[in-house]
């Protein structure tokens, strides 16, 4: 495998000392000069008519500066979601939120804001807000959603599918294929509302110039479509808004790719209105119940498979929750569907899915993009199948993954797997040969093992526009500028992609510094989500650092007399291949003429002459990325206390294609925070509902996120498959870490319990309730 | 209680003198005024980060009288005449502290919004227990929240940093 000199290695991370020592800049942190603080009146009904809002009294509280209702802000529709930007044509984005509206549906829906001197005096004024509505029935399950009864929650959508847009993938002949098979298994699943619980709330600074031009500072992942919603929802020139995070971000996991919920366009409208900065921050309360949630719902699986153990057709049907508005419901049963038709060699597989409105929190993006509501269900019939077989899961699978070049519906090429080698390594780790043989008959804790396995993408592509751009330029010192638009959540970028331009420059990562997450001083791209920034802005950071290095070597060639392509980059000296670096007369200045006989030039001399020539070396990065599959296998080792309902998991072995990894200690991380957040979503995390709609999880306290003191062992290990698209061949990675850990957590319980679960979270009370059904 | 005065709307404010990060400050604040709040609105010390108010994630822990609390917890009057310590004063001027080094060097963090409280939590618990188990670490940060790492480099971080310490 090939050495590289900074790419591969665990470097120490750019942010580090800021983070460690406090001084890290978040949106929540910002302070300007005569900024004002809002905070939002929310709706206490599920869905509702305002007819009539009084804001008078408000305003007359001494330090209120502005209130904003459907009134007096723009009656311009939009979605939060970054797809309002990025949906491509025949699709058209759903486009149904105002700021604003006389119509609210769901407890948490946005009704009036206030900015004033101080939070709790816009705290205050909320209470003086005096709304009159009209009580509409609402409906909070999607099969409900779909009944002709059901109330219509968006007029124009009226049977309660957003954009009315049904997603029926074909691929083969799936009748046929149930035909031919011997052997049929179809079971439906329940999956629940996960949330993203990342660590900063929703948050804003909006400063309005009286030039017209708008700055926002913010919690998105993606500066600049961002910058786009904004521009449409206020009317102003997209050149005139500037969208940035400072430059950090609490974490996103899918959360804020768009609007952090609503939290720009009211800061901004406030701003507007009130002609000073308004910052707002939501509560944690804020950001469980009125910012997008992972999409709860019903998936069936129907898997039909030869004697043999070769699957040969699957039906796969999604109904999701889309909640009260579309944000990615359109987008989310398009990734569940494609995802879970990636992962085997299957001839003939039908998938139908859609998103229904309901009165409950949008649902939007959030890690995983509906591959863990998928493959939940699709392993775990995958292991029914192989009980039913009487073959090991882990054959029936090796015998049935893609393999590179295996034909599949997805419109890229299956450019890489190392899956197989995933399997292996993980069945080592969890010893998977103790696998039925772990418990003394009578036990009340039982143990099992299980396994799951799983793909995804490395950008967007096609289910949203997908493009990216970046620019380097060589300071006249020699050391390296890089600008991208993507942000850094947490993910590394800021540390990753210089890492990448100072690979491809041939310069230690010391001479290279990163401006990201801005949209005025960085080129456009679709920003940080579908697992794509270290491949899809890393492909343009690559294409720029080598329009740049180009450039240098170029320019070397006529000083050193030598045809550019004889000449080689690295360390920061420009040198003739194979000739050895002469310490000739660097930093003299005697050769400044380029008159002398050298061989060699550092970066840093070669820079400064061509800047007393009238020149930079501008090296820009445009491109269109391709999409490639990472694989992963994940098994566990659970154990369940069969008097408790309780459910401890020992170990998660979670073995991952990553193609490369450019920071192997980030990569790591990457999969280690998604093993858990896995974790959660097979065990714990729920957001349930009363009977009127309020959410009855909106807070750490009731809606539990595992704490260090109950995390199991993770072994993480990573498989370089180097694939061909990828930059360095590296593939996505952010969002794999939770794509197969509740499917494997699942078959675990079952090998311990012998119980089948078709619903999670698995809590206490519902694993205490199916042992007792058991022993019946 | 200490001193108050009251202002022209009848609400008393109460005079805080308390020793940050090695620093005294005097302040006048209220009387409902969260420790979270004055730290980070009056003295800028916005190292010491917000996320639920509700004392339930531990971003804001702080060290009060060398014991970690959630400052969102406490309130201002309450630290009169006490000692407070901030990520801002975990360093010793220049050089980070060793707990500081060990996130650094195991990339302990990745979106940073729960560091501060981590290290402060981890430097309280080696303060104490300079010979932590896993268990023990594990337990002592188990009131700080992390969305990103799964704490696995944490624990790994706090356990490096106990070993160092011990050399």
């Amino acid at each position: 495998m090939k050495e590289y000199n900074v790419v591969g290695h665990s470097v120490r991370r750019l942010d580090a000392v800021e983070k460690a020592t406090g001084t890290a800049g978040f949106t929540s942190d910002m302070k300007l000069p005569g900024m004002l603080y809002a905070k939002v009146l929310r709706s206490p009904y599920a869905h509702a008519r305002i007819l009539s809002i009084d804001t008078s009294e408000a305003e007359k509280l001494p330090g209120v500066k502005a209130v904003a209702t459907h009134k007096n802000t723009p009656r311009e529709l939009f979605n939060t979601s970054a797809t309002m930007t990025f949906t491509v044509p025949p699709m058209v984005p759903v486009l149904d939120q105002y700021i604003f509206d006389n119509v609210v549906r769901y407890v948490g829906d946005e009704v009036a804001a206030v900015a004033a001197v101080t939070e709790k005096i816009a705290e205050a004024a909320l209470k003086l807000i005096k709304v009159e509505y009209e009580l509409l029935p609402a409906v909070f399950d999607p099969l409900e959603a779909m009944t002709p009864e059901a109330p219509v929650i968006h007029e124009s959508h009226k049977k309660n599918i957003p954009g009315g847009e049904v997603i029926q993938i074909p691929y083969g002949d799936a009748e046929k294929g149930f035909a031919e098979s011997d052997l049929i298994i179809e079971k439906t699943f329940k999956v629940p509302v996960q949330k993203q619980a990342q660590m900063e709330t929703q948050a804003a600074v909006a400063q309005v110039g009286l030039d017209g031009k708008i700055t926002v500072w913010s919690t998105t992942q993606t500066p600049h479509p961002t910058k786009m919603i904004l521009a449409k929802i206020f009317s102003v020139p997209e050149s005139k808004i500037r969208v940035l995070n400072p430059p950090y971000i609490g974490g996103g996991f899918g959360v804020r790719i768009g609007l952090s919920a609503k939290a720009e366009p009211i800061a901004v409208a406030l701003s507007m209105l009130a002609k000073k900065p308004v910052k707002i921050v939501y509560t944690r309360k804020e950001d469980f119940i009125a910012s997008d949630t992972r999409h709860a719902g019903y998936v069936t699986v129907k898997l039909g498979a030869k004697k043999d153990g070769a699957f040969h057709a699957m039906y796969l049907k999604a109904i999701l929750n889309g909640g009260a508005y579309c944000s990615f419901s359109c987008e989310t049963p398009g990734v569940l569907g494609c995802m879970g038709m990636a992962v085997y060699r299957i001839p003939n597989q039908f998938y139908y899915g859609h998103s229904v409105y309901t009165n409950t929190t949008p649902s939007g993006a959030m890690r995983g993009f509906g591959n863990p509501q998928a493959m939940y269900p699709i392993e775990s019939v995958v292991d029914m199948m192989a009980e039913q077989l009487g073959m090991d899961p882990l054959e029936l699978r090796l015998k049935n993954i893609m393999q590179v070049g295996d034909p599949w519906p997805l419109p890229y090429k299956c450019s890489s797997t190392g899956l197989a080698e995933c399997i292996a390594k993980g069945a080592r780790s969890i010893g998977w040969e103790k696998r039925g043989k772990l418990n003394k008959p009578g036990a009340k804790k039982l143990r099992g093992i299980g396994m799951g396995v799983g793909t995804h993408c490395s950008n967007a592509w096609p289910w949203c526009g997908d493009y990216d751009n970046a620019y380097i330029t060589v300071q006249q010192d020699g050391s390296i500028h890089l600008a991208t638009g993507v942000p850094d959540m947490g993910t590394g970028t800021s540390t990753s992609l210089p890492q990448i331009a100072a690979e491809v420059m041939g310069v230690g990562l010391d001479k290279v510094s990163i401006t990201f997450a801005d949209s005025a001083s960085t080129p456009f791209t679709i920003g940080s989500h579908a697992s794509r920034t270290l491949y899809a802005a890393g492909t343009a950071v690559v294409e720029a650092a080598r329009d740049a290095r180009k450039q240098v070597l170029e320019y070397a060639g006529e000083f050193l007399k030598v045809a550019p392509e004889r000449l080689e980059l690295k360390d920061s000296v420009i040198y003739v291949t194979g000739q050895a670096v002469g310490n000739d007369c660097s930093g003299s200045g005697v050769c400044q003429t380029g008159e002398s006989e050298r061989k060699s030039i550092s970066l840093k001399e070669l820079a400064y002459n061509a800047h007393l020539r009238n020149k930079q070396f501008i090296g820009v990065g445009r491109i269109v990325p391709d999409n490639a599959p990472p694989w992963h296998a994940h098994f566990a080792e659970v154990e369940v206390d069969t008097e408790l309902g309780q459910i401890r998991v020992i170990k998660v072995a979670a073995v991952h294609d990553v193609g490369k990894a450019v920071n192997p200690m980030i990569v790591e991380g990457q999969i280690e925070g998604g093993v858990l957040m896995g974790i959660g979503y097979a065990l714990s995390e729920e957001i349930k509902y009363d009977e009127k709609g309020k959410q009855l999880h909106d807070s750490f306290h009731k809606y539990m996120l595992a704490t260090a003191d109950d995390t199991p062992e993770i072994d993480v290990m990573i498989v370089e498959s180097n694939d061909p698209t990828g930059p360095f061949g590296a593939k996505g990675v952010g969002e794999t870490g939770l794509v197969p850990t509740a499917a494997a957590i699942a078959n675990a319980v079952y090998d311990a319990t012998g119980i089948r679960f078709t619903e999670i979270p698995l809590t206490e009370e519902r694993v205490f309730r199916a042992l007792a059904e058991n022993r019946k | 209680m200490s001193n108050f005065i009251v202002d022209k709307s009848g609400i008393k404010r109460y005079l805080v003198s308390v020793k940050i990060n090695g620093s005294e400050y005097t302040r006048v604040v209220k009387a409902n005024t969260l420790l979270v709040n004055f730290l980070r609105e009056d003295l800028d010390l916005i190292g010491t980060k917000k996320g639920c108010e509700l004392g339930d994630c531990g971003c804001c822990t702080v060290m009060l009288d060398g014991k970690p609390v959630n400052s969102c917890l406490v309130l201002a009057v309450d630290v009169d005449g006490r000692e407070v310590t901030t990520i801002e004063g975990i360093a010793n001027g220049e050089e980070l502290d060793i707990v500081q080094e060990k996130f650094i060097e195991h990339a302990a963090y990745q979106c940073g919004y729960c560091t501060s409280g981590m290290i402060i939590s981890s430097r309280a618990l080696l303060n104490e227990n300079p010979s932590p188990t896993e268990h023990e670490v594990r337990e002592a940060i188990a009131g700080n929240l992390c969305r990103c790492t799964g704490y696995v480099n944490i624990v790994e971080a706090v356990l490096a940093a106990a070993e160092a310490e011990k050399k």
